[in-house]
């Protein structure tokens, strides 16, 4: 079902975890639809995002696509982050069963909540400091 | 390669020795057509007959023609669940089963609806049991048939098959039983528990795969499954697989000459495994009925993972296991076993069906848990959802 290629990124994906003084957290997902997804970035002053991380609750192709999103995000800026689309990731991750090409979708749509998430902080900051 | 432990004998299971040696003269020794008239096909019929007369004996059928060989388990499901309805469809057009049949039983039943028949999928209580109550209350004038599973794959519940076949005579209706995962496992005797029909499968039972059969009882009809051959009384033509068959015969007989000291072994495999699940990992749920259960199957959910990747993180340690059903959809497909339980969405998706075979090691159990304690807990350190965030 699984190419080698997804296994072995599956077994060890290189950005899974949490991000210490990320700035941005993008949620998706929820227990009845079986994946939850969290993509966590880190945003430099010049809007670079530099590192990228993630945590989640699904299967092979949902943590790959995950792994995915992050490699892509690492050294984008934002308006870059928010033009990576499901296809993007798809060609990313090399082969995946049709079934689980909605993984993609579901990243995509965090990645866009964590640039989302990053702006709506930075605004309440930036109000506090008026 | 490294290790590997196999826990998923409810899947299928190796060929013990005994049965292949049974096998292996029919490949090449005794290779007449069962059939045939002439002494090459009698010594081929001698070895079908011998199965058939085991088959028999093993579950106390009064008579051995009884026994109706088939390509295996979903086949004699099929069969039984469409041929006895349309060969009473006369008298009505009402079933009953249960939502937590194998799936052979719910599609043909659902092959069913589609011709017009009505269908009754009983609901289960928590620990998987059929609500003998309800049972009653769903017969109808109209009910030709009910067949519910003696032993349930995914989370081990075994039925009250006797009494839910009482039933079902004192109301004139027609009982099948799945006993697939039941031979080996329970003592069948289909005239003590009143059964008409029961279906078998080989290769649980460390017998070849591609075999089973359907026991059904002299004078209950049903209609004809394949036409043209004079095979299982025209029931079932095609030229018989006499290897198979005679690997089949050989492993119900050792199924029930052993039940006794295979029962206690896999009880001692299932509570060691139990114990050091218990003692090494956290926040696991038992799913099933606490007794009424076979000693060979176990159904524990682990919250915070998803099965699929606690399943293939294992598959690379070298242990095999089962999330119970095929993740296909869009989202992972919640087991429809779990579901009519009533587990939690969460923790039907993080389960794991671990079956056991007599041959395991208290060594292989012990690579075995401690391979699900590294994958569970490497899932866990990288899940978006947390013991706090738990509902």
């Amino acid at each position: 079902m699984y190419s080698e290629q997804i296994l072995e990124r599956f077994q060890n994906p290189q950005y899974a975890g949490g991000l210490r003084g990320a700035n941005g957290v993008g949620k998706i997902g929820d227990e009845e639809c079986g994946d939850i997804i969290k993509i966590y970035i880190l945003v430099d002053e010049e809007g670079i995002i530099r590192s990228a991380k993630f945590k989640v609750y699904g299967g092979v192709c949902t943590i790959v696509a995950c792994d995915e999103a992050c490699k892509q995000l690492i050294n984008k800026n934002l308006e870059e982050a928010l033009r990576i689309s499901n296809l993007d990731i798809l060609e990313g991750m090399g082969e995946i069963p049709e079934q689980k090409e909605y993984t993609a979708s579901l990243v995509e749509e965090a990645i866009k909540n964590a640039v989302e998430d990053y702006y709506k902080k930075k605004e309440k900051e930036e109000r506090k400091a008026i | 390669m490294n290790r590997r432990v196999y826990l998923d004998n409810a899947a299928t299971t190796y060929v013990a020795s005994e049965v292949l040696n049974e096998m292996l003269p029919c490949f090449n020794a005794v290779y007449g057509n069962s059939n045939s008239l002439h002494s090459f096909g009698r010594e081929a019929s001698a070895i079908v007959d011998r199965a058939r007369d085991r088959i028999a004996h093993a579950i106390n059928a009064g008579k051995s023609n009884e026994i109706y060989f088939t390509s295996g388990g979903t086949e004699a499901d099929n069969w039984a669940i469409k041929g006895i309805a349309h060969a009473y469809s006369n008298k009505g057009k009402h079933i009953i089963t249960s939502q937590i049949e194998h799936h052979a039983v719910l599609d043909a039943c659902k092959q069913l609806e589609e011709e017009g028949y009505e269908v009754t999928y009983l609901p289960v209580d928590k620990t998987g049991l059929v609500n003998i109550i309800e049972l009653m209350h769903s017969i109808r004038k109209d009910t030709t048939l009910i067949s519910i599973m003696a032993v349930n794959n995914e989370v081990g519940t075994i039925q009250n098959i006797k009494a839910i076949a009482k039933i079902a005579h004192d109301y004139g209706v027609i009982f099948h039983t799945d006993a697939v995962q039941a031979m080996g496992a329970i003592r069948l005797d289909v005239q003590d528990m009143e059964i008409d029909a029961l279906t078998l499968s080989a290769h649980k039972i460390y017998g070849p795969k591609g075999v089973g059969c359907l026991y059904l009882k002299n004078g209950i009809r049903i209609d004809n499954l394949i036409v043209g051959g004079s095979q299982e009384r025209a029931k079932r033509g095609g030229t018989l697989n006499v290897p198979a068959i005679a690997g089949f015969g050989k492993a119900v007989e050792i199924a029930t000459r052993d039940i006794a000291i295979n029962q206690q072994k896999l009880r001692s495999i299932r509570d060691y495994f139990l114990h050091s699940v218990n003692e090494r990992i956290d926040y696991v749920h038992y799913n099933g009925h606490p007794q009424q259960k076979v000693n060979g199957i176990v159904n524990l959910s682990f919250e915070m993972v998803d099965r699929e990747s606690v399943l293939m993180l294992l598959d690379m340690e070298g242990v095999a296991v089962s999330t119970g059903s095929a993740c296909t959809s869009h989202s992972v497909e919640p087991s429809h076993v779990l579901k009519a339980m009533g587990i939690e969405e969460q923790l039907a998706n993080g389960s794991i069906r671990f079956s056991f075979s007599k041959n395991l090691s208290k060594s292989d159990i012990d690579y075995a848990v401690e391979a699900l304690e590294k994958v569970v807990s490497k899932l866990r350190s990288i899940s978006a959802i947390t013991k706090a965030g738990r509902k």
